[in-house]
């Protein structure tokens, strides 16, 4: 057989052999993500449940799954987004250390309220606590397991 | 300490929210895999150009060593690259954390589709000097699209909130190509404004899948609760039954009105789907798909159209030279590929100087890329299509709330059944219909609103457990921390 | 969004269910379920691009109206076809745009090699072949799958046939203008030596590309139905030559033996034989007198009677089972499209499908509903000489191509009957030829010097027309090396036999084969 038809040969195999290269990259990384979020507790520290929002955003009723550090605000990048007037872009973290909650105001204009008390920098927040930010109020409530 | 009045005393903060704050973040697998893409579709630009040659001087008879390193198009090949790059780039200075899969996945089967057009007669279709440069002008203003919008699209808000604007929107759109709309090859699916020439029902399903998330994100909880008892079944809540049979007669509209039945399959099946990932209802996709089957009996009996299709579909030597044809060539054109293919280039012998299977570009590249990659090629294009949606689920199931989850997941499901309806209509599992195959047919309104769908995807797949933004007192948290560790 | 929304349970997008109803579940768990059904989906897909791309390909690309078949045939110079003794039988010219046309030695063999045209697609073993003629399909398997990567893959074939030009010329001249067909074959591996069908027709006319739009169809309208490759296509009433395969049945089956006589069979030959209502009448013989006859006279005188009543006997489950194994009830594995003979239409509720004892008896004679084609009745006579074992006729020795030869070897169907019941039916046969009471009804057959056996037969038409003359058997009886099967239909409009006719083509055949 000619050179030629043999090096084409080799170039169409070869190419085949690159889509399957790259399917099995991806495929790699695909496993590898399922893999890290499972690995992940998905135990949840807690549910944040939204008790009132005249702006509907995020929508009354909700339940916010709560990882050891959440933030709120108004900025997208917040891990609950409340859309309300009266909310910071970055206002308010809770977080999760030593098997205590802990609510932080984050420098907001209105400031962050804990069962109707304004919170300065850090607090200690219970479950059945509400915060409030902005018009907003949540309420902390224990894990569904 | 009072409590804090509601409304008074608290200042509106202003709009601040929308500060960009753009730190260049390393992609590093993004890299990685376009880079394996280059390869790939360097390998395969020069696989074809050589085979291109070889049979130019096996024709021409002419003596002499062939050319085996250049690729078949460098200028085409390096356009399209750089621009993968360049969208690489940009989301690279942007700096959010969003998916990096998806785009290489999508270059890559731009860049076979790319191929082919370079590949099949130049005069087939093509306002912009040929079917492969057009392709290839379509591909780079769907890359910025899919750049601006991966970008850009930081919250669904405005998707969320406009839901009716945006059925509006859509039905309009539908309602025009309805009336205004072009007959081409037997569907009414063109519309032209002036100049420009598009294929609406392309944004259309974009469009109905963002209605559909947001109505069913809304809706959900009386969904999976209530049903209404008829006798014995459970059918969905009445007042939310009707909605669902306008989706329905939407879907027969698109069939009867546009002779669409590509486009009625895809929606109606989008919507089935999304109707269970947002319930969890078996009841109501097994009601769904009675509807279908009752909607496609008397499609079946009332139009000719209809008929026809499927009729060709069970057995296409029913009119081999007229109706089937298209259908029977495609099956002899997977047998010529084989397990390994006939090689790029090489394959779809002509008659008559014209590919023997008529529109090549647009319904049948599938056909066309079975038979010069054959199996192994075939089997690696649908796993580039199945991960390319199993990725848009994933993004979906980490979506931090319902809305973007089943807006997420349709879209996905967008690409991937579109896929699968043309891959088997192709194959003669399902009738042929006339959709495109994403990111590899010919046809801008296609590109354009699969890069829609890509941009969206990449926009809201960003991580939700983001690192908090540094609070005011750094000392103070960080101290807090370190007591509580303790 | 106007006003509080009505409170609902508390839920998160990959959470649990509601304590109510844990068959509910999450986003999460739909989203999963949905990605393994489309994964499925997808695998689907992959099984039916594989069968597309691997399981159906080899006969999708053989088909004619494959895009690759078309063009090969357009460009590639058609393999030679040739007779076993390398005579050219159909080989290539060009036209004078250059381009290639076929031609074809004789027109003896329009029944079998049939035409290759351009315009009309292809006929007979050209259409048969032709993927391996075109260069479409490689000689060795192998090969194949390397071909394709060459790019320029055809390798046009040349064929070896079984065929003889010189008997199947003496066929036709022996049928002259009359309507009818000769199949001569070897019985020991199944190789057709003879295969012509009358009348024939001119097909490099057909092929020609300045004269094939007239010639066609000149020949489409003609009545006498050219085209008809009457010797495998062709369905005609056997008459007594199907007496053989009643034979192989009853004896085979054991229902009666060589010896077996009827009482009532002489007298029954004045007044006919009555059953259920319907006489049997035989017309042919008054010779064998007052006596009974067993088997082998009654083959040599073709007593009507005593094959109905042993048809009886059989009974119409076995004959059409042991029919069944001969070929008859399917078409015939060859290389050419064949006609499936049959024993009775086989709608009636007696075993076998015959509608009541009168069909089977007439039946067993070879007249009510049989109807068989001139190469089944030549396979009968070929099992009946080769022992009773049933060879797969073929057309084709060898393949030459540029990757080499492939050759195709005889295959066996099936050992049909015990070689005793065959040797038995095949001495009654000779006696058909060379008995005193035979050479009355099979005069022509009997050669000297070469030892025939076989049957000859009338078949009477319900429509009153001249009866179809029939011929089957073999030759040399001591070690078979040619079976015939000369059929003249409806007796060529005078009193045309089929017998003569397979005396002079078996002498033919000696004459080959001496020299």
């Amino acid at each position: 057989m000619d050179a030629a038809v043999i090096a084409i040969w080799v170039l169409r195999l070869i190419f085949l052999a690159m889509l399957y290269a790259f399917l099995w990259m991806v495929v790699r990384a695909l496993v590898r993500d399922l893999r890290a979020a499972a690995r992940e507790p998905t135990v949840e520290l807690g549910r944040l449940v939204v008790v009132a929002s005249p702006s509907g955003e995020p929508a009354p009723g909700l339940a916010f799954a709560l990882d050891a550090i959440t933030s709120l605000g108004r900025d997208v990048n917040n891990s609950i987004v409340v859309e309300d007037d009266f909310v910071s872009a970055t206002h308010a973290a809770l977080t999760y250390r030593g098997r205590a909650w802990y609510v932080e105001d984050l420098g907001s204009t209105n400031g962050t309220f804990v069962n109707g008390s304004q919170v300065d920098g850090l607090a200690p927040i219970a479950f059945g606590d509400e915060i409030q930010i902005g018009q907003v109020r949540l309420r902390l409530e224990r894990a569904r397991t | 300490m009072t409590a804090a009045p509601a409304g008074r005393g608290l200042r509106a903060v202003g709009r601040e929210t929308r500060r960009f704050r753009a730190i260049p973040h390393v992609r590093g697998r993004e890299l990685g895999l376009l880079t394996l893409v280059s390869v790939a579709l360097y390998v395969g630009s020069v696989s074809l150009g050589a085979t291109q040659r070889f049979r130019a001087q096996l024709r021409t008879g002419e003596p002499g060593p062939v050319d085996l390193t250049t690729p078949s198009d460098l200028g085409l090949l390096a356009i399209y690259l750089g621009a993968l790059f360049a969208v690489h780039a940009a989301l690279v200075m942007t700096g959010r954390r969003t998916d990096q899969i998806l785009l290489p996945t999508v270059g890559l089967l731009g860049g076979i589709g790319l191929l082919l057009m370079q590949r099949l007669p130049q005069d087939l279709a093509g306002s912009l000097g040929g079917l492969a440069q057009t392709q290839l002008v379509w591909l780079l203003i769907g890359l910025a699209t899919v750049a601006v919008l991966a970008i850009a699209v930081r919250s669904d808000i405005w998707l969320r909130r406009y839901k009716y604007t945006w059925a509006a929107v859509g039905v309009g759109l539908l309602l025009l190509t309805f009336v205004f709309g072009r007959d081409v090859n037997g569907a009414r699916l063109t519309l032209s404004i002036g100049p420009l020439s598009g294929q609406p029902s392309e944004l259309l399903k974009v469009i109905l899948v963002v209605f559909l998330a947001g109505y069913l994100s809304e809706n959900r909880p009386l969904l999976v609760e209530e049903s209404t008892k008829v006798g014995p079944l459970r059918l969905p809540p009445l007042p939310y039954l009707a909605p669902m049979v306008a989706m329905w007669a939407i879907a027969l509209g698109i069939v009867i009105v546009q002779r669409d039945l590509g486009a009625a399959l895809l929606f109606f099946a989008v919507f089935l789907l999304l109707l269970y990932v947002s319930t969890a209802r078996i009841s109501f996709v097994v009601l769904g798909l009675g509807a279908f089957i009752l909607g496609a009996g008397l499609l079946y009996f009332l139009f000719d159209h209809v008929r026809t299709r499927i009729d060709i579909w069970i057995d296409p030597f029913v009119d081999p030279s007229g109706a089937g044809y298209q259908v029977i060539q495609a099956l002899h054109a997977f047998a010529r590929g084989g397990l390994i293919g006939t090689g790029l280039g090489n394959g779809l012998p002509s008659i008559g100087g014209r590919p023997p299977i008529p529109a090549l570009h647009t319904d049948f590249p599938f056909a066309a890329l079975g038979e010069e990659l054959g199996l192994v090629g075939i089997l690696a294009i649908l796993g580039l299509y199945l991960v390319l949606v199993q990725r848009g689920l994933r993004i979906a199931s980490a979506a931090q709330d319902e809305f973007r989850a089943i807006l997420a997941a349709g879209l996905s499901l967008v690409i991937g059944v579109q896929a699968f309806i043309i891959a088997a209509g192709n194959l003669k599992m399902i009738p042929l219909t006339g959709i495109t195959l994403p990111f590899v047919s010919y046809g801008g309104s296609s590109l354009l609103a699969n890069a829609v769908i890509v941009g969206l995807l990449i926009g809201l797949s960003e991580r939700a457990r983001d690192p908090l933004p540094p609070p005011r007192q750094v000392g103070r948290l960080r101290r807090i921390l370190d007591r509580g560790a303790a | 969004m106007a006003g509080p929304h009505p409170p609902a349970h508390p839920h998160s997008v990959s959470g649990s269910s509601p304590s109510w109803a844990g068959r509910r579940i999450g986003i999460g768990a739909a989203l999963g379920r949905v990605s393994i059904v489309l994964a499925f989906a997808f695998g689907s897909l992959a099984l039916g691009a594989g069968y597309w791309q691997v399981v159906e390909a080899p006969n999708l690309s053989r088909a004619p109206n494959d895009a690759a078949v078309i063009a090969a045939a357009r460009n590639v110079l058609r393999g030679e076809i040739f007779d076993r003794d390398g005579n050219p039988l159909a080989w290539n010219a060009r036209d004078a745009n250059g381009e290639p046309y076929r031609v074809y030695a004789s027109n003896s063999l329009s029944g079998v090699i049939g035409y290759s045209s351009r315009q009309f697609g292809a006929a007979g073993l050209e259409a048969a072949w032709n993927a391996e003629l075109s260069g479409v399909v490689s000689a060795d398997p192998l090969r194949d799958m390397i071909r394709k990567f060459q790019v320029d893959p055809s390798d046009p074939q040349s064929l070896r046939t079984t065929l003889v030009l010189h008997l199947q010329d003496a066929a036709i001249e022996a049928l002259g203008r009359n309507r009818g067909a000769v199949v001569m074959l070897d019985p020991r591996n199944g190789e057709v030596l003879a295969l012509a069908s009358s009348p024939t027709f001119n097909a490099s006319a057909v092929a020609n590309p300045t004269t094939s739009a007239q010639t066609f169809d000149r020949l489409r309208t003609d009545d006498r139905a050219p085209l008809l490759p009457r010797a495998t296509r062709g369905l005609y009433v056997p008459g007594s030559v199907f007496k053989i395969v009643t034979s192989i049945a009853a004896l085979g089956s054991g229902a009666v033996g060589p010896q077996t006589t009827y009482a009532d069979q002489p007298e029954s030959e004045e007044t006919g034989w009555l059953i259920d209502g319907f006489r049997v009448r035989d017309g042919h013989h008054a010779a064998t007198g007052a006596q009974p006859v067993a088997f082998a006279e009654a083959i040599e005188a073709s007593c009507n009677i005593w094959f109905a009543e042993t048809g009886v006997r059989t009974g119409g489950d076995a004959l059409a089972e042991w029919a069944a194994r001969l070929g008859f009830g399917a078409a015939i594995p060859f290389d050419l499209p064949t006609v499936v003979s049959q024993v009775t239409n086989g709608d009636g509720p007696l075993g076998g499908g015959f509608s009541d004892r009168v069909e089977l008896a007439n039946a067993a004679y070879g007249q009510a509903e049989t109807l068989t084609s001139p190469l089944q009745m030549a396979l009968v006579a070929a099992t009946v000489a080769n022992d009773g074992v049933l060879m797969r006729p073929h057309l084709v020795l060898e393949a030459t191509g540029k990757s080499g030869v492939a050759t195709i070897n005889p295959s066996v169907i099936q050992q049909v009957v015990a070689s005793g019941v065959a040797n038995e039916i095949g001495a009654a046969m000779r006696l058909a030829v060379s008995g005193q009471i035979g050479q009355v009804f099979t005069a022509g057959a009997n050669l000297r010097g070469l030892a025939v056996a076989g049957k000859s037969g009338t078949a009477e038409l319900d429509s009153g027309e001249a009866p179809h003359s029939w011929f089957i058997g073999f030759a040399p009886v001591e070690d078979p090396q040619v079976a015939i099967a000369v059929l003249i239909e409806r007796s060529g409009g005078g009193n045309v036999k089929a017998s003569p006719i397979a005396g002079d083509l078996l002498r033919a055949w000696r004459d080959w084969a001496d020299g």
